[in-house]
């Protein structure tokens, strides 16, 4: 044997052996998921069998209807479509200017305002949640959508330094320009920066509208059953008469409400992978 | 067009007709300052309002005996913090964090690292299988947590179901001491976005550098380790403290987790998987001690400041910056 077939034979074995790991983690990652789908398709008797079935006998897509009737789930589906595009709308928009005041503008106390931006970037919202819970139920915020559009209006931090980032890297001396042309920033932001930035505005309005769809705190302190979302109400719904979960429905359920995340993600992951690799945060 | 600008520019004052070019310098700085402030104040009053305000308020809170509800409290000083001293549940909770933080992040980071590392090769198939780990990280945590939950039912679950396959008896997962672990697997399942931020670090390394410590002779494992590592140090820095920080706030999954899965569900956890920000929850909602709750909440958010200035602090000990940090922005 010659020197370069052995090395073609240990960089096939090679590339062999890293594909098995691979596979092998894969099947880890996709597993649960799958199981997910079969459960959402087996029978309740099936789902409680002795032996475990791994595959339903039938595949039970009625499963699917149940799940859509066993809670309301048009109207909850509709009311976290709604709270999640609100706020999506409202923090893509805020958090672009402020984005663009940080990359473009100049004022006093610039530098430490940003790295104050910075640190709430790590600050866990958790923290602030509780108590913000308490004073909205004294302001009588509690169990409407104001503190969304609040939320949405104040900008995240996180949007915030992703538009930084990318007007920062648009290279356009503005000064001299609005200077000569004698436009605002106000003009300049609205019809130059905003169009130019379609791929972060796209990201910043996928990212924010998934945050929403998939928190769970937020709604399951501010909102009661009638006003929550989608993700609380699967949580509570899908009981027998005894009060106990029906498995399979709540998995059915669950399915149904990670679609349209899924949907989104899959069309649109390169946006999701350019936000946290400019970020260096997972959203 | 030039509107907009008379409105926001101050008006000239009458002496400064023939301005001068430094007048007109001055008033285009003070314009841009003004303008400056007007497009961060979103940012800066929802800061205000919606962080420094109801951690005032929790601080506030936290010198009282408030029950969440009836208007008889009043102060007590900062009685709950030396409550809170010897509040054995409060420690051992935190400590239960702490093993949990230091279990997970080091476990997330060197499993996303890898898996970055496998998937920086030229494989085919390499997006599809990207897309394999990213996507569980998108995953909302309700649907996270139910899907566990399934895999992890006693008698119903794909974990069971395995394991009997192999002649393990049944076990019951979700309750002590192995509903602990049941958590680990939950979060280390979403590992995936921390894997895109390696793999973005590693294109990110010069092929150039790595080359030319293979024509040096050096082995694949020691470029690894003394070139890759090295370069992608301050990437993998960042995932750390992240890690960290995330890893210190858990509660929804341990809440979802329990028996009755629910908002209500915090008498439910068991006691493995009740973590700090769970002790901190019972506090207010199952115990309705919103005073003593919210000293929980400020100690935990001192915990979190002095991490994060520790490791700033100590970074430039063991990562290495290509750029110098002061010029890098």
């Amino acid at each position: 044997m010659t020197r370069a077939t052995d090395r073609t034979v240990a960089r096939r074995l090679d590339a062999g052996a890293t594909y098995l790991v691979l596979m092998v983690l894969a099947v880890l990652f996709a597993g649960p998921l799958a199981w997910l789908v079969l459960a959402a398709l087996k029978k309740q008797s099936e789902w409680v069998a002795v032996p475990i079935h791994v595959l339903p006998e039938t595949p039970q897509w009625s499963n699917f209807t149940d799940a859509f009737t066993g809670i309301n789930f048009p109207a909850y589906a509709m009311n976290s479509l709604f709270l999640s595009t609100v706020y999506a709308v409202l923090v893509t928009l805020s958090s672009a200017a402020v984005g663009f005041g940080f990359a473009r503008l100049k004022g006093p106390g610039k530098r430490p305002l940003f790295l104050v931006l910075l640190s709430t970037m790590m600050l866990p919202s958790i923290l602030t949640l509780i108590p913000t819970y308490v004073l909205f139920s004294r302001l009588g915020l509690v169990n409407t959508y104001w503190p969304w559009v609040l939320w949405g209006l104040a900008a995240s931090p996180y949007l915030v330094f992703l538009f930084r980032q990318f007007f920062a890297a648009i290279p356009i001396d503005l000064e001299d320009a609005a200077i000569i042309d004698g436009c605002g920033y106000g003009r300049i932001f609205l019809r130059i920066f905003l169009p130019l930035s379609r791929p972060a505005l796209i990201t910043s309005f996928l990212l924010s509208f998934t945050w929403i769809w998939g928190d769970y705190l937020a709604p399951a302190l501010l909102l009661d059953i009638d006003h929550t979302t989608l993700s609380v109400a699967i949580t509570q719904g899908y009981r027998d008469p005894h009060g106990d979960y029906i498995p399979t429905l709540q998995a059915a359920a669950a399915a149904l409400y990670v679609v349209p995340v899924m949907v989104i993600f899959l069309f649109a992951q390169r946006y999701f992978v350019r936000s946290i690799v400019t970020s260096g945060v997972k959203g | 067009m030039s509107e907009v600008v008379i409105q926001k520019a101050p008006a000239p004052a009458p002496t400064a007709r023939p301005a001068t070019r430094p007048v007109r310098r001055r008033r285009w700085s003070r314009y841009s300052s003004r303008t400056f402030y007007l497009f961060v104040s979103p940012w800066v009053l929802g800061f205000l309002l919606l962080t420094v305000v109801p951690l005032g308020y929790a601080f506030a809170m936290s010198l009282t005996n408030f029950d969440g509800s009836s208007s008889l409290w009043r102060w007590v000083g900062f009685s709950n913090y030396q409550e809170l001293l010897h509040d054995s549940d409060a420690w051992a909770s935190l400590l239960r964090t702490v093993l949990y933080t230091a279990i997970v992040v080091p476990l997330s980071v060197a499993v996303a690292l890898g898996l970055a590392v496998l998937l920086n090769r030229r494989l085919r198939a390499v997006g599809l299988l990207r897309t394999v780990f990213f996507l569980p990280s998108v995953v909302p945590v309700v649907a996270t947590a139910i899907m566990w939950k399934l895999i992890f039912n006693r008698d119903s679950g794909l974990l069971n179901a395995i394991l009997e396959r192999v002649g393990i008896d049944a076990v019951t997962w979700l309750v002590d001491p192995t509903a602990f672990y049941a958590l680990i697997i939950l979060t280390l399942w979403g590992l995936g976005a921390g894997m895109v931020i390696m793999l973005a670090a590693l294109q990110g390394v010069p092929v150039e550098l790595e080359e030319a410590a293979l024509v040096d002779g050096a082995s694949r494992w020691r470029i690894f380790w003394n070139v890759t590592v090295p370069m992608i140090s301050p990437v993998i820095f960042f995932q750390v403290v992240t890690g960290v920080i995330m890893s210190f706030q858990v509660l929804v999954q341990p809440l979802l987790l329990a028996e009755t899965n629910s908002i209500g569900a915090v008498s439910t956890v068991p006691p493995s998987t009740h973590l700090y920000m769970v002790q901190v929850y019972q506090e207010y909602f199952a115990n309705q001690r919103f005073g003593y709750g919210s000293a929980m909440l400020w100690v935990f958010f001192l915990i979190i400041l002095i991490i994060t200035l520790l490791v700033q602090r100590s970074s430039r000990f063991w990562v290495y910056y290509e750029v110098d940090r002061d010029q890098s922005d």
